[in-house]
């Protein structure tokens, strides 16, 4: 194999990786919110580039009022959900909470689908033109915007964490919600924030895969299974592991393609996944738990 | 809640693991039929039922063939019925689920009855139909196009569209007349990619054809640039590929997208406008071959089946806005396979009788081409009711 081959499986793996990573960082949100797997965080990636669909055709909006309305509107949908199924369980137990996240999948799968009807829809390319060619590998100029959005939404999301008040809360929040409630710590809106975040962030990477794959109401499903695993694989809770553990999925699956068979791809990657949970159950970047008893 | 945080993760990645089926939409139901039709003189209806995938994965396929079954039945009972009895065609969605699509048959068979089944969209949800088709013992029209609805054969059984049985060797010769001796082949890991592959690597061996690589991709997946570089690097003269879904658009732009500058061939189930909306510029010059609906002079002006297309696409443009897929042409073929059967029947015909007025048939004109069933053939159609498409500027058109 060729090193321009191989940089080609590289650049696929990264790119995939991405996406994952958005999508992981969305869980990861979550969870270090409330403790809960958010299995609605597929729906956010779809809802991205469906209403992003929907104010190009129906509003007539130019692409990026378009996507930017996407994204938003995406934002506002996980927070009204936030606010309408999970606060009025607050202190629920996690496991009603995950069954209600995997309903309110279902009901914006169904919502998507009679809106917008069974079809893939198109979304033009960001910028036009042909793959740009580096050391004999071919890349999408969409590929470019994929991590150039995916670099910009980790960097604003530390700024958020570590330089804002805000920020601040929601990481107090994730370490303690008691104790942070007793600092003056708004907890319940913290929560709502994370669901927006999260929300906000499935949209971004679904509103910027769009124009490579298409959009349809049951796309979200897959990619959250994928996200999900990139968030466990890099260790939940943590958004740098999250960002890490999708980029290597994506390439772990891109060089199975290479290396091994493509047929088995999916199943290489829950392999490698689930080693990592028997030998180090915290994720390959998490940080180890204390276990109380 | 002391189950720690590791523990519940590792749970839940067992959970996925094991439950990585896509989750479905809610189940719609559409009855057709009402129990309010019959008064005294007016004769019984006729009563059929359909399984069709109205959600769920092939949602984009159930939903015109939805669309025409209920256009057609509208003009059916408008022309008078069949004999005199109104026909009702009971619909349910079986969500591109193979389970759902086994209690939609049994609720089909034990509460309304039917004396025949149009289904299922899918080719999974077809075969998990055969034990409740067969203990009825009532014919059934798949819709679905894998080898196997026909290929597994059942006295039972009748499909509409090409199989893949029909379509393989139909490229394959085109290939050889090309020149092309060394393909490059990837498809989804689905039913039908499965299916189209295992009859591709049966088939070159005749045509003095070598697959050089062999590529899969999941349906779901977004990029297939991975499995395309792994051809690029071959020294395939051309890719074929077969897959039904979004998948394929994918594969086309990424094909565009690598420069790779050997043509690119796929199979019926790309005949959706769909595709050349999504794989843009990695649609032009793709081809590959199709019934003759997506381009009606391809029957031949002036023939019957010209006549028989261009009435049903124009209807149905006028009533849905858009031109049928080919799916919808399943459908009609299906609907009015058993009508016309049940047309050359006697008054109060059984299902048995219904199956071997079906099996009887004889150049049925249809969308899908020309049907002649016989005792061992429940397919119908030849290699003469396809012709082979390219895409140019966005559009459909014929290859000669």
């Amino acid at each position: 194999m060729g090193s321009a081959e191989l940089l080609q499986f590289i650049v696929a793996g990264l790119k995939n990786g991405s996406i994952y990573a958005l999508v992981a960082l969305g869980f990861t949100i979550v969870f270090a919110s409330t403790g809960v797997i958010n299995f609605a965080q597929g729906e956010f990636f779809m809802l991205g580039g469906m209403l992003s669909v929907l104010a190009l055709q129906s509003l007539g909006l130019p692409l990026p009022a378009a996507i930017l309305f996407g994204v938003l509107a995406t934002t506002a949908v996980g927070v009204v959900f936030e606010l309408l199924a999970i606060r009025p369980k607050k202190d629920g137990d996690p496991l009603s909470l995950i069954i209600i996240t995997v309903g309110g999948s279902i009901l914006l799968q169904s919502l998507a689908r009679h809106m917008m009807g069974p079809d893939e829809l198109p979304v033009p390319a960001f910028t036009q033109g042909r793959s740009i060619i580096f050391a004999g590998a071919a890349i999408e100029r969409q590929t470019l915007w994929i991590w150039g959005i995916t670099f910009a939404a980790v960097l604003a999301l530390t700024i958020l964490y570590r330089k804002t008040a805000f920020g601040r809360g929601m990481r107090a929040c994730a370490i303690d919600r008691d104790g942070a409630r007793l600092v003056g710590v708004d907890a319940r809106m913290m929560v709502t924030a994370s669901f927006g975040l999260a929300a906000m962030l499935g949209a971004l990477a679904g509103a910027a895969t769009a124009p490579l794959t298409q959009t349809v109401f049951n796309g979200g499903a897959s990619i959250g299974v994928k996200g999900f695993a990139a968030a466990i694989l890099g260790g939940l809770g943590n958004p740098i592991a999250a960002v890490l553990g999708g980029l290597l999925l994506g390439l772990i699956e891109s060089l199975s393609v290479a290396f091994l068979s493509s047929t088995y791809k999916d199943a290489i990657a829950l392999v490698v996944l689930l080693l990592v949970l028997f030998l180090r159950p915290q994720g390959l970047f998490g940080r180890k738990t204390k276990e109380k008893v | 809640m002391k189950l720690s945080i590791n523990r519940l993760a590792l749970a839940l990645v067992l959970i996925v693991a094991l439950a990585m089926l896509p989750l479905a939409g809610c189940a719609t139901t559409t009855d057709d039929g009402g129990e309010d039709a019959a008064t005294d003189e007016v004769k019984d209806p006729i009563v059929i039922g359909a399984v069709i995938s109205v959600t769920g994965v092939y949602a984009g396929l159930g939903e015109p063939e939805k669309n025409a079954i209920e256009m057609e039945v509208a003009r059916i009972n408008e022309a008078g019925g069949i004999n005199g009895h109104e026909l009702q065609v009971i619909i349910e969605d079986d969500a591109t689920d193979e389970a759902q699509s086994v209690t939609a048959t049994s609720k089909l068979i034990e509460q309304d009855g039917v004396m025949a089944i149009i289904g299922a969209t899918g080719t999974g949800q077809t075969m998990a139909m055969r034990g409740d088709i067969d203990r009825a013992a009532i014919p059934q029209l798949s819709m679905a196009g894998g080898t196997v609805v026909t290929g597994d054969f059942d006295p039972l059984v009748f499909q509409t569209p090409w199989s893949n049985t029909l379509v393989v060797p139909f490229l394959m010769q085109h290939l050889q007349d090309q020149g092309i001796t060394k393909i490059g082949v990837i498809a989804d890991s689905g039913g039908f990619g499965k299916d189209g592959v295992a009859n591709i690597e049966g088939a070159v061996g005749d045509y003095g054809i070598t697959i050089v690589a062999n590529e899969t991709f999941n349906p779901g997946d977004t990029d297939m640039t991975a499995q395309l570089t792994k051809i690029k690097g071959t020294d395939a003269e051309a890719v074929v590929m077969w897959s039904a879904g979004g998948g394929a658009a994918i594969v086309a732009s990424n094909v565009e997208q690598l420069q790779m500058d050997i043509p690119l061939y796929g199979s019926h189930g790309n005949a959706r406008m769909e595709f050349i909306d999504g794989a843009g510029a990695g649609a032009e010059g793709f081809m590959f071959p199709a019934g003759k609906i997506l381009l009606p002079e391809a029957y031949g002006e002036g023939t019957e089946g010209y006549e028989v297309a261009t009435d049903f696409i124009d209807r149905y443009t006028a009533e849905f806005g858009a031109a049928p897929s080919t799916f919808a042409g399943h459908a009609y073929d299906a609907l009015y396979l058993i009508v016309d059967a049940a047309r050359t029947l006697d008054e109060g015909f059984t299902s048995a009788e219904l199956r071997d007025a079906i099996e009887a048939t004889d150049a049925f004109v249809g969308i899908g081409g020309t049907f002649t069933f016989s005792a061992d053939d429940h397919n119908g159609l030849t290699g003469d009711d396809l012709v082979l498409y390219k895409v140019e500027n966005g559009e459909w058109v014929l290859v000669e």
